[in-house]
């Protein structure tokens, strides 16, 4: 009675493992929608605060950075804590002028043996990764377009 | 019986515990003679933050409630928020949910064979089962961009448009699950071993269910044909066929015959929902950041029973207009069935202790949801 279910054990035994030998062998499954490492275009970014207020899990915090910035007379920009970040996409939505984009590349920022590689400030978030990554969140690619506000239900 | 009782602990870091919880039990020799249950241990006062934010950081952080079944908090959230705005979703975004909320309760069926075909010793029907569950994942990063928490539901709609090639894909992936599941079935639900442990343990009569406050398949399995989804008719849930599962006697095997009837159906909802749903047209209504004044509850047939979301929105100070909410109150099914219903079963019945990581595992217990 029990053999009907040791032959279909057979057929699993032949299968293809589902683990992925993640990190080091293979890379994370991503698709063209994944929400992973945000960009910062500088040039776009206006200081004002908006991504910092959104964030759920307050992983975001303002840096004064020196330089020629006509946009942002602050002169402050975000930077981004990974061991809290969620990648809700909060921020970008918040974001007014698509200064901060996601894109679906993780790797090196997630990965890590020492907690404080995972800080990244407004330079280093404004580099764009070093490989194979699409832009996955932005104004562009995802925001709704405005909706008239729909009547009242009963 | 020998007439020495001793008190044992089971859990929190116990393999036959279901997750972050203890029991306190009352043994005889083998048999259990009185339970109770130890929460506590996974407390993160989730409602207490939650009046702390706004209510779009409120919904991000409202799926951790429930790990294994995350949409179906999304979406009680999400219903009781619209309350308060009285909006209606846009037609697409109905049907949009109910996709999600059905490839959910499909992924957290999936995962409860963890908890119940473990005890069992049937190890391979939990790594089928998670092998299943990687397909729904794909599906949900495909579709959210994420693979547990998705982040996806919100008030006024759906968060983001669906991509060109969403009905194809879908079907492709019910078309991949089915004969997975089917493989779960002929290799456990079938198992002489799995029926003799799960046959008459457990039983639990309709009238006992009904008053001691079990909802989704534990109430089902005890023969009452309820079900929220055709209750309630939310979202797009009306204009969908499907038939309401119930089992016979109530015990442990019925349960989960309930639970494997309701992973076809859910495929079911899905081929229909995804042929149904109109491919054009708004997704989102833009709300605005401030909520108006007022009260909501939310109520969903989660995967385990019904969750409830009880919102109060009002001002923090009289002069202010109301940014986070009140109050907010979440009730979970699984501190039902392991408080009361769990009780109940091992007070009128001869249960021991190699049995009872089988009958907790019946009830598909979500420990965050009982600590919140």
């Amino acid at each position: 009675m029990v053999l009907k279910q040791v032959l279909l054990g057979f057929k699993y035994l032949f299968k293809r493992p589902y683990t992925r030998m993640y990190p080091y062998k293979e890379k994370a499954y991503i698709t063209s929608k994944t929400r992973a490492r945000h960009i910062l275009r500088m040039d776009l970014c206006v200081g004002c605060r908006a991504c910092q207020l959104a964030c759920p899990a307050d992983a975001i915090k303002m840096y004064k950075i020196e330089g020629d910035f006509p946009k942002n007379r602050l002169k402050i920009f975000p930077g981004i804590d990974y061991s809290r970040c969620t990648y809700c996409g909060l921020c970008v939505e918040a974001c007014p002028t698509n200064a901060l984009v996601m894109t679906n590349y993780t790797m090196e920022h997630l990965i890590t043996e020492d907690k404080s590689t995972t800080l990244y400030t407004p330079q280093m978030l404004s580099i764009p990764p070093e490989g194979e990554y699409e832009i996955t969140l932005s104004k562009d690619t995802w925001h709704p377009p405005p909706q008239p506000p729909p009547k009242k239900s009963k | 019986m020998s007439g020495k009782s001793i008190t044992v602990f089971l859990g929190p870091q116990h393999p036959g515990a279901p997750g972050n919880v203890a029991f306190k039990l009352l043994v005889d020799g083998e048999r259990v003679l009185d339970i109770e249950l130890i929460p506590g241990f996974l407390h993160r006062g989730f409602e207490k933050m939650m009046e702390y934010r706004r209510w779009d950081m409120d919904l991000v952080m409202s799926p951790r409630i429930c790990v294994e079944d995350p949409d179906h908090v999304e979406l009680t959230f999400t219903h009781a928020l619209e309350q308060i705005y009285g909006i209606e979703p846009p037609e697409k975004a109905k049907y949009l949910r109910v996709i999600i909320a059905e490839f959910s309760r499909l992924a957290s069926h999936l995962l409860w064979l963890m908890h119940f075909a473990g005890p069992i010793a049937a190890r391979y029907a939990v790594s089928w089962a998670i092998a299943a569950r990687e397909e729904v994942l794909k599906w949900f990063d495909y579709i959210t961009g994420h693979r547990i928490y998705h982040h996806y539901i919100f008030p006024g709609g759906v968060r983001w448009d669906i991509p060109k090639d969403f009905r194809e894909y879908t079907l492709k992936v019910v078309k991949r699950i089915k004969p997975l599941i089917k493989d779960i079935e002929k290799g456990f639900f079938k198992h002489p071993v799995f029926i003799k442990r799960a046959r008459d343990l457990g039983r639990l009569k309709a009238s006992d269910a009904i008053r001691l406050g079990a909802t989704g398949p534990t109430l089902r399995g005890s023969g009452v044909a309820y079900d929220l989804r055709k209750a309630l008719k939310y979202d797009a849930y009306g204009e969908i066929d499907f038939e309401i599962p119930k089992g016979e006697y109530g015990d442990s095997y019925d349960r989960a015959m309930v639970r494997l009837r309701e992973m076809y159906i859910s495929l079911e909802i899905i081929e229909q929902a995804v042929k149904k749903m109109p491919l054009e047209g708004p997704y989102r209504w833009r709300l605005p950041i401030s909520i108006p004044q007022g009260e909501g509850i939310g109520r969903v047939e989660s995967a385990r029973g019904e969750f409830i979301a009880h919102i109060v929105s009002a001002p923090k100070n009289p002069m202010g207009k109301p940014l986070s909410p009140y109050r907010i109150k979440f009730r979970g099914p699984t501190m039902a069935h392991l408080t009361t219903v769990l009780k109940h079963i091992v007070v009128h019945e001869e249960i021991t202790v190699a049995d009872l990581p089988v009958l907790i595992g019946s009830f598909d217990p979500c420990p965050p949801d009982i600590d919140r």
